[in-house]
C-alpha cells in the first residue's frame, strides 16, 4: 500500500513545476554544471523547493530553497527531478 | 621581529551578497588598494588593518563565490590564495569567513571546504541585526565550540562587531585555530590515497590534502594546470581516482555536496532558534510579486532603464557643457600665453587641452551612470534585471547580464564597458565587450544630426528625417546580433557554456558612502588608466594634422586670393571678416598640405567605393581618436574654421557646394543623399575612438582592442560601400 502511494506522487523535472505546491528533490544530475553549483547551495535529494517566478518570456525561472532564491535556465532545471509533497 | 609582525596576512572570503565587502571597508577603512591578479581581471583587494598595539595585518578581499570547486575564476583565485598558490605568496595566516547569519547552512559550507586547506579560521556572522530583527537567533558560543573556531557576531554595514572581530583575530593568530573537518567515508579516503601515492609521492609535488580533494571532487579542477606534472597525465591520475570513488558508491560529482552537507546538518542542530512571529513571506518576497511580474515586472523594468538611460544622457550635459567651457577657457588662456611660438601653442591648445579635455568630457556620464549600477547592484534588481532580460540573450551566447552594459553604451560605450565587470562568465563578458562599441553613442549623434538636416530632411521632410535617425542608432545593434552570435560558436569552441545560475539576493536599502565609493573608484579608474593612452593619441593625431606646415602658404593663398587682400592692406582699414576669412583659407591649405592631408589623399581611393573624396576621407582618418572631431575637420576643410557645429548652416552650405576637384566626376557634386547614407553608417559601425579602444585594451588586452578596431573597419568599411553602391542606383 505505501509503495503504492509514494508511487502515485508522479515524478516530474524542476523545469515542469508550477507555482503552487512545495516539492522535494528526488535525484539530480551533477554532471551539469549549473546543477552542480545549486547542489553547493544544498539543492540535494530530499531538499524541498518551490518556484516563485518565471520569467517574462518563460525563461529562465526562480527557485527557492532552504534560504536561497535562485534563478536557473529551464534546460538546467530539466536535470533535476522532483516529487510533489 | 617588527619585520614578521608586519608580514601578517589574513584573508577574507563569503559568499556572494554576504556583507563581505562592507566589512573589508569596515575594517581597512581608505587604507586600501585595488589592482589585478596577474593575467586575470579578477579584482585584487588588498587593506591594512590595524589590529592596536601598533600591530597591523594585511587583509586580502577574495572575490564572493559560493564554493572552492574552481570553476570560475574568481574561485580558482579564492583556491590559489587560501593554498598558497598566488604569486609566490604563502598560504595566509589567517582566514575570516564571512557568514551570512539567515543561510548559516549554506555559507558554512564554503567555511567547510576553506578548513580543508589547513588555514586557521574565525567565522563573522554578519548581518546579525536583519537576522534578529526577523526573529533567528544563533547559539553562537555553541556554534563556537562544535565548529572549533571562533565565532563572531557582525553589524558590517554600521561597523559594529568590529573591535569583537578585532580580539578574536589577535587571539586566533597565535592559537591558530582550525575548523572541525568532515570524517571522509573510506572511498574517499581511498582515492585520497591513490592520489597522494601518485601525485606527491611519485611526482613529488607539494600539494596539501585540501588541494587533493579539489582534484578529485571537481571535474576539472583549476589546480591541475599548476602542477609540474604535464596537464594529461595529471587529468589520467585524477580520473582514475574519481573512477575508483565511483566503484566505491559515490558519484564524485555529487559526493563533495551530500558528504559536506551531512556532515554540517548536525552541527547545526539546535543552533538556530526561530521564533513564532517569523512571518511566512518577507519583505523581498512582497517586492518581488510585481518587479518579476510577468507583465508588470517587465513594465517597472523598461520605466527604470528609461529613467537610467535619460539621465545620464541629460544629468550629464551641463556637467559636459561645464568641462567643454573649461577646456575652451584653458585654451583661450594657453593660446594667449604661448602667442609667440605658434608650434607650441598648437601643441598645448589643440593637442594636449583639447585633446585631454574630449576624454574628460566622458567623465560625468561614467560618475552618473556608475552611480545607478552601484544603486542598482546594491539594492538587489540588477540580478532581477538579468532574470527579465536573459532569454532574449540567450540564442547568441550571452545572458542577461549583457543588458544593462549594452544600454549604457547607447550614451557611451566606455562606462558600457566598464559596467561589464558585472557580468561572471568571461566568455558573456569578451562577447558584450566587443559588441559594446557598436550601440550607437551620444557622439555619434551630432554627425547624424549633420547629414540628416543637410541631405534628407530638405528631400524629404522632418518624418522621414526622423526615421532616418531612429534607424541610425538601431543599424549597429542589428548587427551586433549577428557577431555576438558568430563571436559565441567561434570563440573557445571546446569550452563548456559557463552556468547561468545566479541568487536573487534579498531586497536591501543601499549605503550612500558605498555609492560614493563605487563611483569614485570607478572615475578615477578612467582618468587615470584610459587617460594616459588617449592623451598619447590626441597628441600623435595632433602632429599628423599640424606638420610639416609649408612655410609659403599663406603667401600662395594670398596670391591665389591676391587682388581683395592686397586692397585691404594698400588703403583702407583691413576688413575684420576679410582677415578671419584669409586665415581660415590659411588654415584649410595647411590642413590639405599636412601628413593627415596627404596621407587622406593618397588613401581616398581605397574609399572612393563609398562615395568619399579626399576631404571627407581626412575627415574620417582625423576622426579615429574621437568620432565628433569630423565636424571641426570638415570645418576647417571648408574653410570655415574648426568652430563650427551640426547646426551650422554655412558647413551645410558648404556642403551642397562641394564639386569633385578632380578624376572622372570633375564638377559633380561630392554631396548626396547616398554618401550622406554611407558617411552615416560608417561612423555607425566603425570604432572611432581612442578612448573606447584604450578601455578595451585595459579590459580585456591590447591584442583584443586591435581586433576590434581592424574588424569594426572593416565591417564598416563594407557597409558604407554597400550602402552607398545601393543608393545611388535608387536615387
Amino acid at each position: 500500500m505505501i509503495y503504492i502511494e509514494t508511487q502515485s506522487h508522479s515524478i516530474m523535472q524542476l523545469s515542469q513545476i508550477k507555482k503552487d505546491g512545495n516539492f522535494r528533490v528526488t535525484k539530480v544530475n551533477a554532471d551539469n554544471e549549473s546543477v552542480a553549483c545549486l547542489m553547493s547551495l544544498g539543492l540535494l535529494p530530499g531538499q524541498e523547493v518551490r518556484l516563485t517566478h518565471e520569467a517574462p518570456f518563460g525563461d529562465p525561472i526562480a527557485v527557492s530553497f532552504e534560504g536561497c532564491h535562485m534563478s536557473l535556465r529551464r534546460c538546467d532545471a530539466g536535470e533535476v527531478e522532483v516529487e510533489a509533497v | 621581529m617588527q619585520g614578521q609582525t608586519d608580514s601578517l596576512r589574513v584573508a577574507l572570503i563569503g559568499n556572494p551578497n554576504t556583507g563581505k565587502s562592507s566589512l573589508f571597508n569596515a575594517l581597512t577603512g581608505l587604507r586600501q588598494r585595488v589592482g589585478n591578479y596577474s593575467g586575470v581581471t579578477v579584482e585584487k583587494k588588498i587593506g591594512k588593518w590595524e589590529l592596536g598595539n601598533g600591530q597591523s595585518v594585511e587583509l586580502i578581499d577574495l572575490p564572493g563565490t559560493y564554493s572552492l570547486s574552481a570553476k570560475s575564476i574568481d574561485e580558482r583565485i579564492a583556491v590559489d590564495v587560501l593554498s598558497g598558490r598566488m604569486e609566490g605568496q604563502p598560504a595566509p595566516d589567517l582566514v575570516i569567513v564571512v557568514v551570512d547569519v539567515e543561510n548559516l547552512q549554506r555559507n558554512l559550507f564554503l567555511a567547510s571546504q576553506a578548513a580543508e586547506l589547513d588555514v586557521p579560521m574565525v567565522i563573522a556572522l554578519n548581518c546579525w541585526d536583519v537576522a534578529e530583527r526577523k526573529g533567528l537567533k544563533i547559539d553562537c558560543k555553541l556554534l563556537e565550540q562544535r565548529l572549533g573556531v571562533p565565532v563572531v557576531p557582525t553589524i558590517a554595514n554600521r561597523r559594529r562587531g568590529a573591535d569583537e572581530l578585532n580580539t578574536a583575530v589577535l587571539e586566533a593568530l597565535q592559537n591558530r585555530p582550525k575548523m572541525i573537518r568532515p570524517a571522509w567515508p573510506v572511498p574517499v579516503k581511498a582515492s585520497l590515497d591513490q592520489l597522494r601515492t601518485e601525485l606527491v609521492e611519485k611526482n613529488g609535488e607539494a600539494l596539501k590534502d585540501g588541494e587533493l580533494l579539489r582534484l578529485l571532487f571537481d571535474k576539472n579542477s583549476a589546480v591541475r594546470s599548476r602542477l609540474k606534472t604535464p596537464t594529461e597525465a595529471v587529468a589520467a591520475i585524477a580520473q582514475s581516482a574519481r573512477e575508483n570513488l565511483r566503484k566505491g558508491g559515490y558519484n564524485p560529482d555529487a559526493a563533495e555536496s551530500i558528504l559536506r552537507f551531512r556532515f554540517l546538518n548536525p552541527l547545526l542542530l539546535d543552533i538556530i532558534e526561530r521564533q513564532a512571529n517569523l512571518k511566512k513571506r518577507s519583505r523581498s518576497e512582497g517586492i518581488d510579486q510585481i518587479l518579476l511580474h510577468r507583465f508588470w515586472g517587465l513594465c517597472v523594468f523598461v520605466g527604470m532603464m528609461y529613467v537610467v538611460f535619460q539621465s545620464v544622457y541629460t544629468w550629464a550635459g551641463p556637467f559636459m557643457g561645464l568641462i567643454e567651457g573649461a577646456t575652451g577657457w584653458l585654451q583661450g588662456l594657453a593660446s594667449g600665453a604661448l602667442a609667440n611660438t605658434p608650434v607650441l601653442q598648437s601643441l598645448v591648445v589643440d593637442g594636449m587641452i583639447g585633446g585631454v579635455g574630449a576624454f574628460v568630457v566622458f567623465l560625468p556620464q561614467i560618475l552618473i551612470l556608475f552611480l545607478f549600477i552601484a544603486l542598482l547592484e546594491e539594492t538587489g534588481y540588477m540580478a532581477r534585471a538579468a532574470f527579465l532580460m536573459d532569454k532574449l540573450f540567450q540564442w547568441c551566447g550571452l545572458n542577461g547580464k549583457s543588458f544593462v552594459p549594452l544600454l549604457s553604451s547607447y550614451a557611451c560605450a566606455i562606462p558600457g564597458i566598464m559596467a561589464t565587470r558585472t557580468i561572471s562568465d568571461p566568455k558573456a563578458r569578451m562577447i558584450t565587450i566587443l559588441i559594446a562599441p557598436l550601440m550607437s553613442c551620444s557622439a555619434r549623434l551630432p554627425v547624424y544630426l549633420l547629414l540628416i538636416g543637410a541631405f534628407v530632411e530638405p528631400l524629404y521632410g522632418p518624418a522621414v528625417a526622423g526615421a532616418v535617425l531612429f534607424a541610425m542608432h538601431f543599424v549597429g545593434a542589428l548587427l551586433a546580433a549577428p557577431l555576438a552570435w558568430l563571436l559565441n560558436r567561434t570563440l573557445n569552441k571546446g569550452r563548456a557554456p559557463h552556468p547561468f545560475v545566479m541568487e536573487l539576493p534579498p531586497y536591501r536599502v543601499p549605503r550612500v558612502e558605498s555609492l560614493l565609493w563605487r563611483m569614485y573608484e570607478s572615475g578615477k579608474d578612467f582618468v587615470i588608466r584610459a587617460g594616459t593612452v588617449i592623451f598619447a593619441m590626441t597628441v600623435i593625431i595632433w602632429a599628423l594634422l599640424y606638420f610639416p606646415r609649408p612655410a609659403d602658404i599663406p603667401l600662395q593663398v594670398a596670391r591665389e586670393n591676391g587682388v581683395e587682400i592686397m586692397e585691404g592692406l594698400d588703403g583702407e582699414p583691413v576688413k575684420e571678416d576679410i582677415v578671419e576669412q584669409f586665415e581660415r583659407q590659411i588654415d584649410a591649405a595647411y590642413l590639405e598640405q599636412s601628413y593627415m592631408g596627404r596621407f587622406g589623399q593618397f588613401v581616398q581611393p581605397v574609399f572612393a567605393p563609398a562615395g568619399y573624396d579626399w576631404k571627407i576621407t581626412v575627415g574620417v582618418l582625423a576622426s579615429f581618436p574621437a568620432r565628433e572631431v569630423i565636424i571641426s575637420t570638415l570645418g576647417i576643410t571648408y574653410a570655415l574654421g574648426g568652430e563650427v557645429d551640426e547646426e551650422s548652416k554655412d558647413l551645410r552650405d558648404a556642403f551642397k557646394n562641394a564639386k569633385w576637384e578632380s578624376g572622372p566626376r570633375m564638377g559633380e557634386p561630392v554631396y548626396n543623399l547616398a554618401v550622406a547614407l554611407s558617411i552615416m553608417v560608417f561612423f555607425a559601425l566603425c570604432m572611432q575612438c581612442g578612448a573606447t579602444l584604450a578601455v578595451i585594451a585595459k579590459e580585456l588586452n591590447w591584442g583584443w582592442a586591435l581586433s576590434s578596431f581592424f574588424g569594426l573597419t572593416i565591417i564598416a568599411w563594407l557597409a558604407a560601400v554597400a550602402v552607398y553602391q545601393i543608393t545611388i542606383r535608387l536615387i
